[in-house]
């Protein structure tokens, strides 16, 4: 037999070639559609429990590692804006804060706004910070903005820590009626969470919502009730300014109860925890909507 | 869809992903642009098919190759395996646990310490903190950090870095394992140490999608093998058939820049066997060459036989002296050492004493031919690339 032509190729490939034709475009019916199935959706997020107190966990540890204050910054940084508000807010314009002392006033209201700004600065850029993590391993992506708020909560905690201290230096105790505190703090973590989901996934499909955030956080610091009551806001504004801020009730109500041993206002509050849920639903689903292209954009 | 498929089962039906064809920024500005476009009737954006209409069914247990050249959508694919991308259209089901082989240095805390990574990167990949702290030996030694693991991880090699992301996936016993191109990275050592561990999962009965450019070493670990070329499944066959298909037509593309303008070419090439024509197992071969050009001088003739394009099983030269016509020579191997199957003759010719090199015919693919003769025994389980000589041998009890 003489050489071997290359000519045998051929045999090959009609062997094993593609056996159907492939159609120029896919069927119609078997395009894919985000379909959400909330008992599955909440079996996958509490399955991922883990992952979320692991990431929470590295965030601390990473900062306790790389400052020398470590911690204390949870508590400087709430501490160094209630010195400034009580010298530029009590001293220079003089806000009525009932009988509570004004630095205990402004700092109820620094610990709300404190947690906001964290979740809502690191929440809205875990997910773009961990683009490479997010095309290789696959979780429920909302986990990312859970975790930084998780974070954000044990600053809180270490926040109210130092109110405790603070009631003690002023000599008051707080309201029996404290206990409402629990129904405005899921009202917080609601909205929180919600603001964050957007942000995040925001941030992956348009980079310029990262320059959004310090404007954000500026102007909300004096647009939120912080340094003030709520009363300064007009009667029949507050309900439309609540159901846009549910912080701003969050933190009244906050006052009302840890300060002046008063119930929270039931109407605003239950219009900021209408809003809050909005805010948390429509949150949680345009992200699960736009969660599916993450990989295609990274 | 209400079949129930026994865990391990990979499925794919008519699948199909596209990606925006332009995108290289996302500002504001350019979404703005593109709705002004859209509003005016224009098209809005121009979209590519990455994959499609992918078919396909792999049984629990199977170790698959998927094979294909650079954007044929094997990447897209695993990705869509893996749950991080979603498809444009069709079912994807994959039953049981997933696991990606993958390199996940990018979620490395470098403040961190590699204890604390490895806890890390188990929680990302699915793992229960206990389950991680019962394989945390294994992971150490695999990742050969020993000392090192209580050490901040920004202080690590870049080698050490990696393999310790890689060794908590590599200790994930997952239902079906996706391996994409692990072996472009890390040295020699860790690569075999990698493949050793896929073929301890493929013996465990794990289902396993090898992804690699390292042709031998998807052959050594799969039996099946999917060649994807432009997003569509071109070959799904056993993994020799595939790799075949897909080597003859890299060659073919290679071939297509033909060598023209070289001092010398190779006329006529005969390949048989003595006495009788076939080529034989443990037989005669010869091989008889007829190589022409102007070229007057000494120069070494190499030649090779391959399975495919990138492993020579072996090569011989000689020296030959060139006298500006044509020069006729044979090459005589008593016993060929080759099994039953398909193979590729090499041939190049180089000029001797030059520092360029001096390349007068390059290296390129002569033909193939098919030797007769004994089916080699089947491998172990986890062996499928057989060592591709034939040795005689017999056997004694």
């Amino acid at each position: 037999m003489g050489g071997q032509r290359a000519g045998v190729v051929e045999e090959r490939e009609s062997r094993v070639g593609a056996d159907r034709p492939v159609p120029d475009g896919p069927p119609p019916d078997l395009v894919f559609r985000r379909r959400l199935r909330p008992v599955q959706v909440a079996h996958e997020l509490w399955g991922a429990r883990e992952l979320v107190r692991a990431l929470a966990e590295r965030d601390l540890r990473a900062r306790y590692k790389q400052a020398v204050l470590g911690f204390a910054w949870a508590v400087l940084t709430p501490l160094a804006l209630c010195a400034i508000f009580t010298l530029v807010f009590h001293r220079a314009v003089k806000i009525d804060t009932g009988n509570a002392p004004y630095t205990l006033f402004a700092y109820v209201g620094l610990i709300v706004w404190q947690f906001f700004s964290n979740t809502m600065n690191q929440g809205a850029l875990s997910l773009a910070n961990n683009l490479s993590l997010l095309n290789k391993v696959y979780c429920p992506r909302e986990v990312f903005p859970l975790a930084t708020m998780l974070v954000a909560t044990v600053d809180m905690v270490i926040g109210i820590g130092v109110l405790g201290l603070m009631f003690l230096v002023f000599w008051t105790a707080p309201a029996a009626t404290f206990l409402w505190a629990l129904p405005l703090l899921a009202i917080q973590f609601a909205f929180t969470y919600g603001v964050a989901l957007v942000l995040s996934v925001a941030v992956v499909y348009l980079r310029d919502v990262r320059h959004l955030l310090p404007i954000i956080t500026q102007m909300g610091v004096f647009a939120t009730p912080v340094a003030y009551p709520l009363a300064k806001i007009p009667q029949r504004m507050q309900e439309v300014y609540v159901g846009l801020n549910p912080l701003g009730a969050v933190i009244e109500g906050y006052r009302k109860a840890l300060l002046f041993g008063e119930a929270p206002d039931a109407a605003l509050t239950s219009i900021a925890a209408v809003s809050s849920v909005v805010f948390l639903v429509g949150g949680y689903l345009l992200f699960k909507k736009l969660e599916t292209g993450i990989a295609d954009v990274a | 869809m209400s079949r129930e498929y026994p865990l391990g089962t990979i499925r794919t039906e008519q699948v199909w992903k596209r990606f925006k064809a332009d995108q290289q920024r996302m500002l504001l500005r350019d979404k703005v642009e593109q709705a002004v476009r859209r509003l005016r009737g224009g098209r809005g954006e121009d979209w590519r098919w990455a994959l499609r209409d992918v078919n396909l069914h792999i049984e629990p247990g199977e170790a698959v190759g998927l094979i294909g050249s650079n954007g044929s959508g094997k990447s897209t694919l695993l990705k869509m395996l893996t749950r991080v991308m979603y498809p444009y259209a069709g079912v994807i089901d994959v039953r049981g646990r997933i696991g990606a082989l993958i390199e996940i240095r990018a979620g490395i805390h470098p403040d961190l310490t590699g204890r604390e990574n490895i806890y890390l990167f188990g929680a990302l990949l699915g793992l229960k903190r206990r389950e991680v702290a019962a394989r945390f030996d294994d992971i150490v030694e695999f990742a050969r950090l020993g000392g090192a693991i209580d050490r901040q991880v920004k202080f690590y090699s870049s080698g050490m870095q990696m393999r310790l992301g890689f060794a908590v996936a590599a200790y994930l016993e997952p239902h079906v394992l996706l391996v994409d191109e692990v072996l472009a990275v890390g040295d020699a050592v860790f690569q075999q140490r990698c493949l050793d561990r896929m073929r301890e999962v493929a013996e465990q009965g794990t289902t396993i999608v090898f992804v690699s450019h390292d042709l031998p070493a998807v052959q050594s670990i799969c039996r099946r093998g999917i060649w994807l070329e432009q997003g569509t499944v071109r070959v799904d066959a056993g993994i020799r058939d595939a790799l075949a298909g897909y080597r003859d037509s890299i060659e073919a593309q290679s071939e297509a820049g033909a060598r023209a303008g070289e001092p010398l070419e190779l006329l006529k090439y005969e390949i048989r066997g003595e006495g009788r024509e076939n080529l034989t197992t443990d037989e005669p071969m010869t091989v008889e060459l007829t190589v022409g050009g102007d070229y007057r001088g000494d120069a070494t003739l190499h030649l090779g036989v391959s399975e495919g394009t990138s492993s020579p099983i072996f090569q011989l030269s000689h020296e030959i002296r060139l006298g500006g016509g044509d020069h006729q020579l044979a090459c005589v191997i008593p016993r060929l050492p080759l099994p039953r199957g398909r193979y590729t003759l090499w041939a190049g010719v180089y000029s001797i004493g030059r520092t360029d090199g001096g390349t007068l015919m390059s290296w390129h693919s002569v033909g193939q031919f098919d030797v007769f003769g004994p089916v080699l025994d089947t491998p172990p389980r986890a062996v499928v690339l057989a060592a591709p000589v034939f040795v005689p041998h017999q056997w004694e009890e």
